[in-house]
């Protein structure tokens, strides 16, 4: 019988937790928020890039204001079903916040002509964090840098795999962004789908494919292992993390773009005075020590944009990743 | 060698009392979580992640390493007692696990699973110490033709696990790759049945669809059976016996040694381990009838199996950085956070920390089989709770656990949904478990395949070009005409022994 109540008791805490995570509407109250929970959606698993820097600003955010900001997963859909949620299905009453990212955004859009989620959908707070991608081969292929690399490609595109998680995916557009560049041809060279980074940088390990583009987070643990060789990153600068990769600019690779970024965003229609109080709270925290050192673990480095330059950084990203896919046959 | 010296001086630490307790927290905390399905490890480690970077780098990641473990042992309580499998994995123990606990043997039934998980994960440990570097080298030569093939065989389980009627195993096998392949195609990124509705455009989550089919279902038909308790029996005996265990030491053993193997590959989960490891003690019992009612042994290698996977996943993990399951991708975040990049390069600069980890698994696991054993006499009488009040508290805990994996109400649907269809499949006596590993098997087959020929530029010769993907071809054709024959061979001996004839699943 003691058991019983045990398992009860249990559940019923459990069910307390959740339902009281789950309570939103209320207050309009903007001068006075946040006055209760805020919920903070992730369109992505637990783990990745997006998730790791949310949990990092819910536990800021969280101590500042003395309320509990609580990260919850909604991945599928290559963010779509998340974002949806948090633009859509919510009030918009700055209760629950969305993890943004280019595949929740200009990705989107330009990958799919009637996006479930359009740019018009997100109010933009302010951009968090920028990562630089990498081109990563296997450690024994034969180029020994990029330029030598780009040549290949250009002389084999029929030869060129390379991951993506999907026609539209982040990967997608570097590799027809890149074959532009260097005046290959993006369609004869194949896509291998992946579910990301953790099944498609070992298959790149072990010479299954050629080609893969993620961010210097993600391919860091294997480069360090000596398993995948780095050919460039594509940033202004080098990696503080991967001092001896040269940019593809430094290799004559020109015309390089494509960023992955992670922000904050409110459902369009949410008060000012809600945005600007995340605003301000994000400005302070990426001068935070404790924050920063969180992001220097995580091998990513902190990029704030204010809420109007997020969104004409978001607008000018989807207007040209739009061309680039509907050039390049990516957009459906 | 070298690794075990290192290995002692991190046992030496692990055995600290503080390190002790984070083993033992961590463990209790797992074993709790694991316990209510749908919070599974990976969630638990997400959520308590925050919570442990006030720790040391060594408690934290000893405590997150404990609730890991926990949760894969905690997840098989509830598949042995109630029927819910907390985790993919657990589904095998359930086949036999809730018969035990039915006929009253659901101390010794969780006792097996205990013994399993320690004995497996120790071994598995023991493969991770010697082996580590090595074995991760390997791993990487495993592309996407060979796991083509690999899930090839895996669906050749369709036949051995399809009860009366091939016929009706292979279309429950075809409706669950339907069911499965509800989403966004893995090639194409374009939704596929999802009628305009954005939460079909996100696919089926896999564990509303296993409450429903198995903990919902048995609700429905309680209420059918107006059963007064799950076990009318005794409870008897609390844990297993001597012969008991004798008789499934090579259980242990066999199943260990496949889940080890399995769980060196990126990406092979502790899922297909754990149905393989179940099939392949039925093939090599000499009774194999008793399977699926009750067999001691249809514990006792699936549990080991899904636990030296999840420690065999470590190899990967810590000599690469590659994590091979949702769980394992958290705990690099984990890894991540405390400034510590997995590779080589970890044991060089981070040895005592890394040995340390290492060594408080070992702890962990044993602290698993401390803490649990006693309680087994505990769980166990749960199953003696009235149905009337076991009943409500099953859908409760179903309905929390599909909600919880993604927040969505649409999951609870699809899990009152698929309880209503597993009543009407098992009422009509069409199999379920065809139409799991269809549902979990199926998509993989399909991404490596459509991997593979992405590779080849169209050309299916990539898959006998390849010695090792040649190679489990080969197995998988083997082991189909082995199954088809062990199948005639089982249902005569059935029809020999009894008249009326019970499904598998």
């Amino acid at each position: 019988m003691k058991v019983k109540w045990k398992a009860a008791a249990a559940a019923a805490a459990v069910l307390g937790i959740l339902l009281s995570a789950c309570t939103s509407g209320g207050s309009r109250d903007a001068a006075n928020y946040p006055k209760k929970g805020i919920e903070y959606i992730v369109p992505f698993s637990p783990g990745g890039g997006v998730d790791l820097v949310a949990r990092a600003v819910a536990e800021y955010a969280g101590k500042a204001w003395g309320q509990p900001v609580t990260v919850v997963n909604k991945p599928g859909g290559g963010g779509a079903v998340g974002a949806q949620a948090a633009l859509k299905g919510a009030a918009k009453d700055g209760y629950t916040v969305l993890a943004d990212n280019n595949s929740s955004t200009s990705m989107l859009s330009a990958g799919l002509s009637t996006p479930p989620v359009a740019i018009t959908d997100h109010l933009f707070v302010s951009k968090i964090v920028e990562d630089a991608p990498a081109f990563a081969v296997s450690a024994d292929a034969p180029w020994a840098d990029f330029k030598a690399f780009s040549d290949w490609a250009k002389a084999h595109p029929d030869q060129l795999t390379w991951t993506s998680v999907g026609p539209s995916g982040f990967s997608s557009f570097a590799v027809a962004e890149w074959m532009k560049a260097i005046g290959g041809d993006f369609s004869k060279s194949r896509m291998v789908t992946t579910k990301g980074a953790s099944e498609s940088a070992p298959m790149i390990a072990g010479g299954h494919a050629v080609l893969a583009v993620h961010t210097v987070a993600e391919l860091y643990p294997l480069a360090q292992a000596g398993k995948i060789k780095l050919l460039a990153v594509v940033a202004d600068q080098r990696s503080p993390f991967l001092p001896d990769v040269p940019t593809a600019d430094e290799q004559g690779v020109t015309g390089l773009t494509v960023r992955w970024w992670t922000g904050l965003s409110l459902p369009a229609g949410t008060p000012d005075e809600i945005r600007a109080k995340w605003d301000a709270l994000i400005a302070e925290m990426v001068q935070d020590p404790a924050f920063l050192e969180k992001l220097k673990n995580m091998k990513m480095e902190p990029a704030y944009l204010d809420s109007g330059k997020f969104s004409e950084w978001v607008g000018n990203e989807s207007n040209y990743l739009t061309d680039l896919a509907a050039k390049y046959g990516i957009r459906k | 060698m070298e690794a075990w010296t290192l290995l002692l001086g991190g046992l030496a630490q692990a055995l600290t009392l503080d390190n002790l307790l984070m083993a033992a927290v961590g463990a209790l905390v797992g074993t709790f979580v694991g316990v209510l399905p749908g919070l599974g490890p990976t969630s638990a480690i997400a959520i308590l992640l925050p919570l442990t970077t006030v720790l040391e780098p060594t408690q934290g990641m000893i405590m997150l390493a404990g609730i890991y473990y926990g949760a894969m042992y905690g997840g098989s309580t509830t598949a042995i007692l109630m029927n819910i499998p907390g985790e993919v994995s657990s589904i095998p123990t359930c086949l036999d696990g809730y018969p035990l606990a039915r006929k009253g043997r659901g101390g010794p039934a969780l006792g097996i699973a205990a013994i399993a998980s320690f004995a497996a994960g120790t071994l598995a440990l023991f493969g991770l110490v010697g082996f580590a570097p090595w074995l991760a080298e390997r791993a990487l030569a495993f592309g996407p033709p060979e796991y083509t093939a690999l899930m090839l065989l895996a669906l050749t389980l369709i036949v051995n696990l399809s009860g009366r009627s091939l016929a009706k195993a292979l279309a429950m096998g075809a409706a669950g790759f339907l069911a499965a392949a509800v989403g966004l195609g893995p090639m194409s990124g374009m939704p596929r049945f999802s009628y305009g509705s954005t939460s079909l455009t996100g696919g089926l989550e896999m564990i509303s669809v296993i409450i429903g089919l198995f903990a919902v279902t048995e609700v429905f038909k309680g209420m059918e059976e107006r059963r007064a308790q799950i076990t009318n029996t005794k409870l008897g005996r609390m844990y297993p016996d001597r012969k008991e265990l004798a008789r499934c030491t090579p259980s242990f053993l066999r199943g260990g040694a496949v889940g080890f193997v399995l769980g060196l590959l990126p990406g092979c989960s502790a899922a297909v381990s754990a149905f393989l490891a179940y099939d392949m003690e039925k093939k090599v019992s000499r009774t194999p009838e008793a399977f699926g009612k009750g067999a001691m042994e249809g514990v006792a290698a699936p549990e080991a199996a899904n636990n030296a996977t999840s420690s065999a996943g470590f190899i990967p993990l810590l000599s690469l950085g590659i994590p091979s399951s949702p769980p394992l991708a958290v705990l690099l975040a984990g890894l991540m956070i405390y400034g510590l990049a997995p590779g080589p390069l970890l044991f060089e600069q981070n040895g005592p920390f890394i040995w340390t980890v290492i060594a408080s698994m070992f702890v962990g696991n044993a602290m698993l089989l401390i803490l649990n054993l006693p309680l087994v006499g505990l769980w166990a009488r749960m199953t003696r709770i009235p149905y009337g009040i076991m009943g409500p508290l099953i859908l409760l805990l179903s309905t929390i656990g599909a909600y919880t994996i993604r927040s969505s109400l649409f999951d609870v649907g699809v899990a009152l949904a698929f309880g209503g269809l597993g009543y009407l499949f098992h009422k009509y006596q069409w199999p379920v478990l065809p139409f799991i590993l269809g549902f979990i098997l199926g998509p993989l087959f399909e991404q490596s395949f459509l991997q593979s020929v992405s590779l080849s530029g169209g050309s299916l010769m990539i898959f006998l070009e390849r010695p090792m993907s040649a190679g489990l071809l080969a197995a998988a054709v083997i082991l189909l005409s082995f199954s088809i024959r062990l199948k005639k061979q089982t249902q005569k001996r059935i029809s020999e022994e009894a008249g009326d004839f019970e499904e598998i699943a």
